[in-house]
């Protein structure tokens, strides 16, 4: 059976594990503007960007913004994801093909869509003007809102299929059992169906959080010139900079964050969900 | 002889099997691959210079196809590679000084290059071709901004306060024209400090591209930009309301040059395209799209586009190149204060 594993892990060793080890190497050694980078054995790129305030301020939006987006994205997702798990029609196949259509669009193509509608001459402001009712357009891009906005679009699908699969394989009846025995509705919600539905919360959070942290098209269209997450600054420093060895740090710093937040948030969850499955038993 | 059906089918699956397969034979002898942006840049090189002058040639061009940042990155990342992905590279003369220094480009033989004795002297390099060139300006709107600007300094005065804008992308060039305001040269942008923190206590608006700031001033958000004349010359084309005038600091030049890499593998292709770039009827199609000066003596435009585009004398005795040097060592500073300082 091992062997059936060889063909994924040699692919994933060549194309992943080999660059990144590059790519640490890299962040180890030392910019120079004339020689791009001198070979070196330092930890200067990391404790520069950990001790430097302006890249600290940036981790911290991007875990905000990605904390906020994930727990809104379940806020909205698990409403739609139970609905669609529990939905008997012959629509179902065609409701389910609607949650994915927006997976069909580039991210781009979507912050592209969202400037159209939100920006100074977009769509909304356009309409609001044209009716007198603002004097000048409202600010609703380039901002954190518009980046949270754009961001939610994108995840929201990924989470809402990661909940639905989980929430349908939930049997109905033990709801049933639940309401038969007087558990109001809220009741069957807070003990029943969200403690077995964790594995789905918690594998659907861990997904949508991963991409939050990388998010890169809605936070430079959508969060505009003076708005800074990790992956656009990773970028800045590789592309425009030329210093790969600080890009490379700050891209270790944030594969480490995302890692460690994610095995974190995963192992409480599953005590969580644990501990009810042995109460039934 | 007479079609069938079976055979008609038959030679459109062979066409289609054989359209898909790569023509390594040819590949290796005839072909270019040119750097280039896409966009407008790359649809006139496309039109001007490789179907009517290098397709008669046999030579088949293949255009990589981004912009000047991630190509730079590829040039860096494939530089100790024995043989590249790039034959020609395109970009602006301080990014090509900068992948000289890196050691990326091949020194020009120029007996290869017919051309090369019509090119305005002040303009060659050992490691490029000049393609076009044009200047640094100040654009503003006449409807908004009533008595016409003569210096870069103009943007500070408070009447203008929120009514100057910046591409974010041409960082250097408006850190540069800060430095000027505030008394500083070619080689010294350190008194753009002071300056642009000024101007962003004034409320100076920032957009992500240049594509963003035109539609900012066609919307009449922002009134007055620093801005290459050439793009000004295009943009009044697409009947934005701008008016342009050279700042009495300094003539601040920017240069497209086209080089060939270290690593090519087509070289006697890739001096073919170079020695096209710089042919007088290319150059012309460039200036009357892109509004970019030829950088040939024998390259005559069209009167009514050359007032558009053209310096005066005085200003044109006045333009001067970058301080290549200078940027190498200050880029990164300039591009921290930018992002960290200017923008934070």
């Amino acid at each position: 059976m091992a062997a059936l594993v060889l063909p994924a892990g040699l692919l994933v060793a060549l194309l992943l594990v080999a660059p990144m080890v590059l790519l640490f190497r890299i962040s180890l050694n030392e910019y120079s503007p004339t020689e791009m980078m001198r070979e070196a054995t330092t930890a200067a790129n990391y404790l520069r960007a950990v001790g430097d305030p302006y890249y600290r301020s940036i981790l911290l939006t991007t875990l905000t913004v990605s904390m906020g987006s994930t727990l809104l994205t379940l806020g909205l997702g698990f409403p739609t994801a139970y609905w669609l798990a529990r939905m008997e029609s012959r629509w179902k196949s065609f409701a389910t093909i609607v949650v994915m259509f927006p997976l069909l669009v580039g991210n781009v193509v979507r912050a592209a869509g969202w400037l159209a509608l939100l920006g100074n001459g977009g769509a909304i402001n356009s309409s609001l003007m044209g009716l007198g009712l603002i004097a000048s357009p409202l600010p609703l891009i380039y901002n954190t809102g518009a980046v949270v906005l754009g961001i939610v679009a994108v995840v929201l699908p990924y989470m809402i299929l990661t909940l639905s699969a989980v929430i349908e394989s939930i049997p109905r009846q033990v709801e049933e059992a639940a309401s038969n025995l007087g558990a109001p509705s809220w009741t069957v919600f807070r003990r029943v169906v969200l403690p077995l539905a964790l594995p789905g919360v918690a594998a659907g959070s861990v997904l949508v959080f991963v991409l939050c942290m990388n998010t890169y098209a809605s936070a430079v269209l959508l969060g505009g010139p003076r708005f800074k997450m990790m992956a656009p600054a990773i970028y800045d420093q590789f592309v425009r900079g030329n210093n790969w060895p600080f890009g490379a740090a700050l891209a270790f710093i944030l594969l480490t964050i995302t890692l460690v937040l994610t095995i974190l948030g995963s192992a409480a969850l599953g005590r969580r969900y644990r501990r009810p499955k042995e109460e039934l038993s | 002889m007479s079609i069938t059906r079976r055979a008609t089918l038959a030679s459109a699956a062979f066409a289609a099997a054989s359209a898909g397969l790569p023509n390594l034979g040819l590949a290796q002898a005839r072909q270019v691959v040119v750097g280039t942006w896409g966009g407008d840049y790359g649809e006139l090189l496309r039109q001007n210079i490789d179907v009517p002058l290098l397709a008669p040639q046999g030579i088949e061009v293949l255009q990589d196809i981004a912009n000047a940042d991630p190509r730079k990155t590829k040039m860096l990342a494939e530089r100790t590679a024995r043989r590249g992905t790039m034959d020609v590279s395109c970009l602006s003369d301080t990014d090509m000084n900068m992948m000289a220094q890196q050691n990326t480009l091949e020194t020009l033989d120029n007996s290869k290059l017919s051309r090369w004795a019509s090119v305005v002297p002040s303009l060659r390099k050992p490691y490029a071709v000049p393609h076009i060139y044009s200047a640094l300006v100040l654009l503003y709107n006449p409807n908004k901004v009533t008595t016409p600007p003569t210096s870069f300094a103009d943007m500070w005065d408070p009447k203008y306060r929120g009514r100057v804008g910046f591409s974010d992308i041409l960082y250097s060039t408006n850190t540069f024209a800060a430095a000027m305001a505030g008394g500083g040269s070619f080689s010294d942008y350190a008194p753009s400090r002071a300056k642009l923190m000024e101007l962003r206590s004034l409320d100076a608006k920032i957009y992500p591209s240049n594509e963003a700031l035109a539609t900012a001033l066609k919307e009449e958000e922002v009134w007055m930009t620093p801005m290459w004349l050439a793009r000004g010359y295009m943009w009044q084309k697409a009947g934005i309301p701008l008016r342009h005038v050279v700042p009495s600091e300094g003539v601040y030049a920017i240069l497209f040059e086209a080089s060939m890499t270290r690593n090519s593998r087509n070289k006697d292709a890739a001096y073919a395209y170079l020695d096209a770039m710089l042919r007088a009827e290319a150059q012309v199609a460039f200036a009357d799209r892109m509004g970019y000066l030829p950088t040939v003596t024998d390259a005559r435009l069209p009167p009514e586009i050359a007032s558009r585009i053209s310096l005066s004398e005085a200003d044109q005795a006045r333009l001067r190149s970058p301080d290549y040097d200078y940027l190498i060592r200050s880029h990164s500073e300039i591009l921290d204060f930018w992002n960290r300082q200017f923008k934070g």
